[in-house]
């Protein structure tokens, strides 16, 4: 007889884990483009927590229209973040450019930056206490299924991951912008040949991931019922190590991984005290890194 | 009429002056070569031509329009499309998204019926759609560039080393496949280290060497040339 405890905390994992797969498909799809990590991830997911705060408190949309508008100011700080951060620092003419360890530490910084003053920035504004999410707008109301009982958030964000995941999916394999995307993550010299625009494929690139991140800010925090500046720092981490693990440019090796991190931190908090789960991130980075450098789903990429 | 013309391109990278004062012109509907050993910038200058590389002097005209430095995707954009030294296929991507990308140029609307005039010059392509492009063979992978660059419905085609570590029976019908592309109405410019068959199938040809262009000529006249006979040709060949 399975512990109805233990399927509940597997449940809770997965939902977490869906959580950080959004955002860790942000991180792979980045990385994809531009063969470089983006440290401001984590607050493009903050910038949507907060986005839709601010919404509930002045207008009380439907719950649909604050994922949407978080949705939309994810794009919009997305495509800021690659034009301020990002593209003054590329030199992109060929093989040996995209090659360039200058261009990856310089964007390396330069993200990292990006990231403190956003971070920073929105301390200053909403204060670096927290904000609690108004009553109706709670994602916490209990639902039994038989003698298990989840909640009306892991419906949600069940619901709004997979939605958004098979769009990508739809997106990435139906459109010509994400063909595009694809094209430049396998060979940006091959797709300047064809004709691909790849700083448009890139914009759109950051677009798409930012949107995933800010609507996984969103739900974290309806779910959560609290809000901080800093929220973004432990999730951008989890997906960072979601990301590392699952090869770095596997969209499907990322949410795999995602999926698994969320289910261990949420079982392992039955044997270590809770402050202690963000190891089992860290615990899986070290295992990851000495013993599958290539990643767990990794399979060799042609730029290394 | 001369739908492209260089006039005293200059191309530096760093330190290094790669391309002096190259001035060429490719005729309508013609087949045109640089012939050049390892190293004298052939690669570069097909590059420069597609916009991946900035001239730093000269100018580019394609269709009596100015490209000089204009950015690769505009320059697609209005008919010059390159078939990339080293294939630069996209490999985890199937055969048809390959070729779907080669016309992401062209309005939607025109996808389908330029895949089917594609395949209909590379029947071999048609039977393979699905697969993956990397597991094609080192003949098919090179179809399917030149099928991709095709797919842009190309004024002028820019071929760099098309047989490259082909078999010999690949290579004759790579050669073959230019006749028909000319044929159709398409200008090719061709780099070639097969200097032999290259200069059969063309009309005009250039020399070059250390960046620079040191001879030139309609082809026959270049193939019959003593220092293209030594340099390039192996000797006497009749
Ligand atoms: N990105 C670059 N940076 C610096 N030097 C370069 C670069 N690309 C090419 N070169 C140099 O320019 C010269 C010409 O190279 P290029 O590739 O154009 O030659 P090629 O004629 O195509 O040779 P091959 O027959 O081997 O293809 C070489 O000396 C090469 O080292
Ligand atoms: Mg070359």
């Amino acid at each position: 007889m399975l512990d109805i405890y233990f399927v509940q905390q597997i449940i809770n994992g997965l939902s977490i884990g869906l959580v950080y797969a959004l955002m860790a498909i942000g991180f792979t799809l980045i990385f994809g483009v531009l063969n470089v990590v983006n440290f401001a991830h984590g607050e493009v997911y903050t910038v949507g927590a907060f986005v839709g705060l601010l919404l509930i408190t002045w207008v009380a949309p439907p719950l649909l229209v604050v994922v949407l508008a978080a949705l939309a100011v994810g794009a919009v700080t997305g495509v800021g973040l690659e034009r301020i951060a990002f593209k003054p620092f590329r030199r992109f003419r060929d093989e040996a450019s995209l090659r360039s360890r200058a261009m990856r530490e310089a964007t390396l910084l330069s993200s990292l930056a990006a990231s403190i003053v956003a971070r920073e920035v929105m301390t200053l504004v909403f204060g670096a206490h927290m904000q609690t999410i108004p009553q109706a707008y709670l994602l916490q109301r209990p639902i039994a299924i038989g003698p298990l009982s989840i909640t009306n958030g892991d419906v949600v964000i069940f619901g709004a991951s997979l939605a958004m995941l098979a769009a990508l999916q739809f997106m990435l394999f139906r459109t010509r912008i994400g063909l595009s995307i694809r094209a430049v993550s396998n060979s940006p010299m091959g797709a300047r040949f064809v004709g691909i625009d790849t700083d448009r494929a890139i914009i759109a690139t950051f677009a798409i991931g930012s949107m995933l991140g800010a609507a996984a800010g969103i739900l974290v925090g309806l779910y959560d019922g609290t809000i901080t500046p800093q929220m973004g720092f432990a999730p951008g981490i989890k997906a960072f190590v979601a990301m590392v693990m699952g090869g770095l440019s596997s969209i499907p090796g990322a949410v795999i991984c995602a999926l698994i991190l969320g289910v261990a931190e949420s079982v392992t908090t039955d044997f270590l005290a809770s402050g202690w789960k963000d190891l089992v991130a860290y615990a899986f980075l070290i295992v990851t890194l000495v013993f599958f450098p290539q990643g767990i789903f990794g399979v060799g990429r042609e730029r290394a | 009429m001369t739908i492209l013309k260089l006039e005293d391109v200059d191309v530096r990278m760093g330190a290094q002056q790669v391309l002096r004062g190259i001035t060429l012109d490719v005729g309508e509907k013609a087949v045109v070569t640089v012939i050049g050993s390892n190293g004298v910038g052939k690669t570069t200058l097909m590059r420069t031509i597609s916009g991946i590389y900035r001239c730093t002097a000269g100018s580019i005209t394609f269709l009596d329009q100015p490209i000089t430095n204009l950015k690769s995707h505009r320059i697609v954009r209005q008919g010059l499309v390159q078939a990339p030294e080293g294939r630069m296929i996209f490999g985890p991507m199937t055969v048809r998204e390959n070729l779907v990308l080669g016309a992401i140029s062209r309005p939607a609307a025109e996808v389908s019926r330029q895949l089917e005039h594609v395949l209909s010059l590379f029947p071999l392509l048609g039977d393979r759609l699905r697969q993956k492009a990397g597991s094609l063979s080192g003949g098919e992978q090179q179809m399917l560039c030149i099928g991709r660059a095709l797919m842009a419905k190309p004024r002028l085609l820019l071929l760099d080393e098309p047989s490259l570590g082909l078999a010999p029976l690949m290579v004759q019908s790579i050669f073959d496949l230019i006749g028909e592309i000319r044929s159709q109405g398409t200008a090719i410019l061709l780099v070639e280290q097969n200097a032999r068959a290259a200069l059969r199938i063309s009309d005009y040809a250039y020399v070059m060497e250390g960046g620079r262009i040191v001879l030139e000529g309609p082809a026959d006249e270049l193939s019959a040339d003593d220092r293209v006979q030594s340099a390039y040709l192996g000797g006497k060949a009749h």
